[in-house]
């Protein structure tokens, strides 16, 4: 009797995982896939996969592809998505800051604003582990193209010298210069334009 | 000599070095277990500040993860037995050239898309082994299971 009763419950809990199995087939455990997640702006963009079986593009977060492009975008559950990605997820380095600097018309001097945001520049790049950072010098299309190529290289140096001055700590310090090649607000030449004259100081 | 002092060297020496004409294109952010950055027959163990270069080929050991940040923005991060390799890096947004390609042959990566694949979609792509990701401005996650192939 006991070894009947053993036997049918045994039967029945077969029974239920094959049933359970054929409802819910259990996704293959080795495959490659790429899973949409959410930017960290807020906004959710696109990523297109194709491979040999085919192309897949996915708009959706959390919504995953295998890579060859053989199946249509499907949720993955919260579990599998923690096993496969949870260590690179966490790997994830503190996102890059930027400050925009201006500068009064034709010279390397900061406006009164920009100055007093400097101390803020150190800081912020003091709270990183290791950081590197860029000092990219604008101008506006006053002026011969070469004159503002040189301008925006001393606009950048000037800051560079500033936020070392103030103690800045880096792996890394790039200066660079794009003159009038780079415009913020797209004008026609010989425009004074205040937002052009800028030097961008990004935090990596 | 401090870990900063050897990348400010570095940076100083890059005209001199093999790396003649290149300038580093990211630096490792965050690092657990082991790594190594590998750029031509240069190898060397991935610390907080190691430079990457264009054609690096980074990888991490077992139970280890890394993260890295690229020039224009771009930061990648590695779960363990992870290999990628940056195949093509060009960020002169002044003069148009952009290009960010990259392998992962094994691993698990994180991807937040940086100011290239803004600019220039079209020039950001991921290559695996089964299919390649394009990438329209976004975060995503990928797996590339070797054991599958």
């Amino acid at each position: 009797m006991m070894r009947g009763t053993l036997h049918y419950a045994l039967l029945a809990t077969v029974t239920a995982s094959l049933l359970a199995g054929c409802a819910t087939p259990p996704p293959p455990q080795n495959q490659s896939y790429v899973t949409l997640l959410k930017s960290p702006d807020g906004t959710v963009g696109k990523v297109v996969v194709s491979g040999a079986k085919g192309e897949q593009v996915i708009d959706q977060e959390r919504q995953a592809a295998l890579l060859d492009g053989s199946q249509a975008p499907a949720p993955v559950d919260d579990a599998k998505f923690q096993r496969d990605f949870g260590e690179a997820v966490a790997a994830r380095p503190t996102l890059p800051e930027h400050f925009t600097l201006y500068f009064e018309s034709g010279g390397a001097q900061l406006t009164a604003a920009s100055l007093a945001q400097l101390p803020s520049i150190v800081e912020r790049a003091a709270q990183r582990t290791t950081s590197d950072v860029s000092v990219i010098g604008h101008s506006d299309t006053v002026g011969k193209a070469e004159l503002n190529e040189a301008l925006s290289l001393k606009r950048a140096q000037a800051v560079a010298e500033l936020i070392k001055a103030k103690g800045l700590k880096v792996d890394a310090l790039v200066v660079e210069s794009h003159g009038e090649r780079n415009l913020l607000v797209p004008t026609p030449d010989e425009t004074p334009e205040p937002r052009n004259r800028r030097v961008e100081v990004t935090i990596r | 000599m401090t870990l900063r002092h050897i990348a400010t060297c570095l940076l100083l020496a890059g005209s001199l070095s093999a790396w003649a004409d290149e300038a580093p294109i990211g630096y490792v952010k965050t690092i657990t277990g082991t790594a190594t950055i590998t750029t031509g027959k240069n190898k060397v163990p991935a610390q907080l500040g190691t430079p990457l270069f264009q054609g690096s080929q980074l990888k991490t050991g077992a139970k280890s993860s890394m993260g890295v940040t690229f020039k224009d923005d771009t930061v990648m991060s590695f779960g363990s037995d992870t290999e990628l390799t940056v195949d093509e890096y060009l960020y002169a947004p002044s003069q148009g050239k952009l290009k960010l390609g990259s392998s992962l042959t094994k691993g698990s990566l994180n991807y937040v898309s940086g100011v290239i694949a803004k600019l220039q979609p079209e020039a950001v792509s991921v290559k695996t082994p089964t299919g390649t990701i394009g990438v329209r401005g976004t975060q995503f996650v990928v797996k590339v299971d070797d054991t599958a192939q």
